[in-house]
């Protein structure tokens, strides 16, 4: 669901990216903390596994699909500060490498689906009080999902404001919220429920293959 | 420093493309984006064309579409986002093509470590994925129902992160085998 380069203007950017970079910060500051010597080859294997991860296609029901996101996944599995690091480095090794999604929209992209995202799905399970249950899972992974999408669409939304020439004509993204939210956030309900659905899949499957025999 | 270099143009300049506005000065940094790349150029503004298509298609057909319906004017803003969208990924794809991404982090030995583990560790979990993929493929001679599919891409992802774990461990294990740490600590003594 990631926004690509051209379509944000220079003011949500460079604004994304001073609230990013902090944030970044903060978090190799934690995961540093955390794992000691460990971090960089966690941290590198975390960021290959979330790549690899969002190539994975979730089908939908009338044979189409969708890229699974994997940051549910990830926040649950190894918490909010490690998987917003690496996902941060699969945009930016997407951006560099495949040109895909854009390093302009870099900053905006990891704060609104790496940090916001994933810090609805860690709220959301610490206000279930840390159920694992099939159906807190799906809430906490789909909550995480539709708030992502509804802040991507809300930023896409707001560009209109940001940016028009003397004739009204539009410098970036030409719609405004009531075109965006719904068209963004609506899929991304269907979306995150099967993502949630998958993530509870994964979980079960990792506990149940470390359990001992 | 080569590398580096050309990532800090190419930096400069996406965000300096993101102020222009006139259709005409962004069709002629297009032309000379084609002109520079010399003999690649075909196959990398096909490359970008491609990469930028559905976004541009979809966001321009709407605004025509909408513009239409209310008798406004909407070839400036295609134009415009048309020839600032492929521009940006023509001048990615050019930079692609001449970074070496490892090579361009030198400055900051974690930071390249990072990447060349993390390049590294893409390559086996790709493969990884594709062998699933196949596998997949092979025992389902005609197209599985939709929970055969979802069950199969939730395996998928729960051998990836088994794997993920495993991976790391013995990344650790390796790198402290080979004294990488000891190294570290040792540079930041000196420090």
């Amino acid at each position: 669901m990631h926004i690509p380069d051209g379509l944000i203007a220079p003011q949500a950017y460079l604004a994304a990216a001073a609230l990013a970079v902090p944030c970044w910060a903060y978090a190799v500051k934690r995961v540093s903390a955390a794992l000691d010597d460990r971090a960089i080859p966690r941290l590198a294997v975390l960021t290959a596994l979330a790549f690899v991860l969002s190539t994975i296609m979730v089908p939908l029901p009338g044979g189409t699909s969708a890229h699974l996101s994997g940051m549910g996944l990830l926040v649950l599995a190894f918490g909010l500060w490690p998987a917003f690091l690496a996902f941060s480095l699969v945009l930016a090794l997407q951006a560099v490498l495949l040109g895909a999604g854009g390093i302009t929209a870099l900053p905006v992209n990891a704060l609104i689906m790496g940090l916001a995202g994933g810090a609805v799905v860690v709220g959301v399970r610490a206000l279930l009080g840390g159920n694992r249950s099939a159906w807190a899972t799906v809430l906490c992974v789909w909550s995480g999902v539709v708030a992502a999408a509804i802040g991507l669409a809300l930023v896409l939304g707001a560009q209109p404001l940001l940016g028009s020439d003397a004739s009204g004509q539009p410098l970036f993204f030409p719609f405004g919220p009531a075109v965006t939210l719904p068209v963004v956030v609506v899929p991304h309900m269907l979306i995150g429920l099967l993502e949630g659905a998958l993530t509870w899949s994964v979980l079960g499957m990792l506990d149940s293959r470390r359990a001992p025999a | 420093m080569r590398d580096r270099a050309i990532l800090v143009c190419w930096l400069v300049a996406v965000v300096a493309i993101t102020f222009v506005h006139d259709p005409v000065v962004l069709a002629a940094l297009m032309l000379l984006a084609v002109v520079l790349q010399g003999t690649s150029a075909p196959r990398i503004a096909l490359r970008a064309m491609a990469a930028v298509a559905l976004v541009n298609l979809t966001v321009s057909t709407a605004f025509v579409v909408s513009a239409l319906l209310s008798g406004e004017d909407w070839m400036l803003f295609v134009l415009r986002l048309n020839l600032r969208v492929f521009l940006l990924a023509l001048l990615t794809f050019w930079m692609i093509r001449h970074v070496e991404l490892t090579r361009a982090a030198a400055a900051w030995p974690s930071l390249q470590f990072l990447v060349v583990l993390a390049l590294g560790q893409l390559r086996t979990f790709t493969a990884l994925l594709a062998d699933y993929r196949m596998a997949f493929a092979s025992r389902s001679p005609t197209r599985p129902p939709l929970s055969v599919r979802l069950g199969s891409a939730g395996r998928q992802a729960a051998a990836m992160m088994e794997k993920a774990e495993r991976q790391a461990d013995e990344l650790n294990h390796g790198m402290r085998a080979r004294g990488f740490f000891d190294d570290r600590a040792g540079k930041n003594d000196r420090a």
